[in-house]
């Protein structure tokens, strides 16, 4: 299997947004708001992430698994896979974690998703990471007041209700912060954030579906 | 089996978890065809066989999405940024006819019904995990 090179005609910007954020973790640069390359928003970052015809920058990186130290601004990550990564978070680092967040809500024991560019001090230079957030395809089982209970495959699975955050669409409608209209028996995907600590998922978005 | 540039479907593009993973993923397993992995450009088809077919049922969307087993090789483009990853087929899904005329949009252009579930790797490539849904263009 080979990986396709784009011909994206905004490729330039990715290219350019890469070796920004390689600077940036070689450096320790300060970067406050938008920058001349453009909104440094996790979509801004995926907007054209064309692999680099510049040898001096390298292809993009991911890495996942279970936060298991921090160190500054260095996260020590053990894989699922058995394998270990150091992600560096810059200033430049878009985070999610339920909502658009600082490095200061990322906590040991979290799980995390992350997207960046491997550095020559063998960690990653992290373009964004996705801290807890889980994309399940769930059934609902019951409903509460504040939570929902869904089946998860063969498990069980709470959904928790955060005031405010708390989303829904129904059959392909806009978002709406109502969920009266859930019912027990429909299938739902949830978008949302793991908690390590009780093993429940904060909802953020909820598609339900026929 | 190189990725290709024949267009092959347009639609929704979701993603999923499977394999060695953390959290409610962790007991995902690898899917229908035994080796997906959430670290891995991957990607679920609803037509990887007939009875992933029964389950998802697209048809009832409209789509008469075609036949691709496991390790068939795809090249997923989004529609707006251009941007693109290459998966090979490792599991069944998405289950399509649960969200029939779902649309997801760029640009003022939008793609309906969920036709391909990428692992968080490959859908990281060309997207935001936190967006959930992304309009792409599927070649072979």
């Amino acid at each position: 299997m080979s990986s396709p090179r784009s011909t994206s005609a905004s490729g330039g910007r990715g290219l350019d947004r890469r070796r920004f954020l390689t600077t940036a973790a070689l450096g320790g640069a300060t970067i406050v708001g938008a920058s001349a390359l453009g909104g440094l928003d996790a979509d801004a970052a995926f907007a054209a992430p064309t692999p680099s015809l510049d040898p001096a920058v390298p292809a993009a990186a991911f890495a996942e698994g279970r936060i298991t130290a921090i160190n500054g601004s260095v996260l020590e990550v053990a894989a699922s896979n058995g394998g270990r990564h150091l992600i560096q978070l810059t200033n430049a680092t878009s985070i999610w974690k339920l909502e658009p967040t600082t490095a200061e809500a990322v906590k040991v024991g979290d799980g995390l998703y992350a997207r960046g560019v491997p550095m020559p001090d063998g960690t990653m230079a992290a373009d964004a990471l996705w801290v807890n957030i889980v994309n399940l395809a769930v059934t609902v089982r019951g409903i509460a007041k504040d939570r929902l209970h869904f089946a998860h495959g063969a498990h069980g699975l709470v959904g928790r209700v955060v005031p405010g955050t708390t989303a829904a669409s129904y059959l392909a409608g806009a978002l709406t912060s109502d969920l009266s209209q859930v019912r027990i028996g429909q299938s739902v995907q949830v978008l949302g954030a793991w908690r390590p600590e009780d093993g429940s998922v904060d909802i953020a978005r909820m598609t339900v579906g026929h | 089996m190189a990725c290709g540039s024949t267009s092959l479907w347009a639609g929704e593009a979701t993603w999923f978890c499977c394999g060695s993973s953390w959290g409610p993923c962790s007991s995902t397993g690898t899917g229908a065809c035994g080796t997906c992995q959430s670290s891995a450009h991957q990607a679920a088809w609803p037509n990887a066989s007939a009875a992933c077919f029964s389950i998802t049922r697209p048809d009832l969307c409209g789509e008469s999405i075609p036949r691709r087993g496991c390790g068939a090789v795809m090249t997923v483009k989004h529609q707006c940024s251009g941007s693109s990853v290459c998966v090979t087929v490792s599991d069944c899904g998405p289950r399509t006819k649960s969200f029939c005329g779902e649309a997801t949009c760029c640009n003022g252009t939008c793609r309906t019904n969920r036709v391909i579930d990428l692992t968080p790797a490959a859908f990281s490539a060309i997207g935001n995990l936190s967006s959930g849904m992304l309009p792409v263009y599927i070649y072979e």
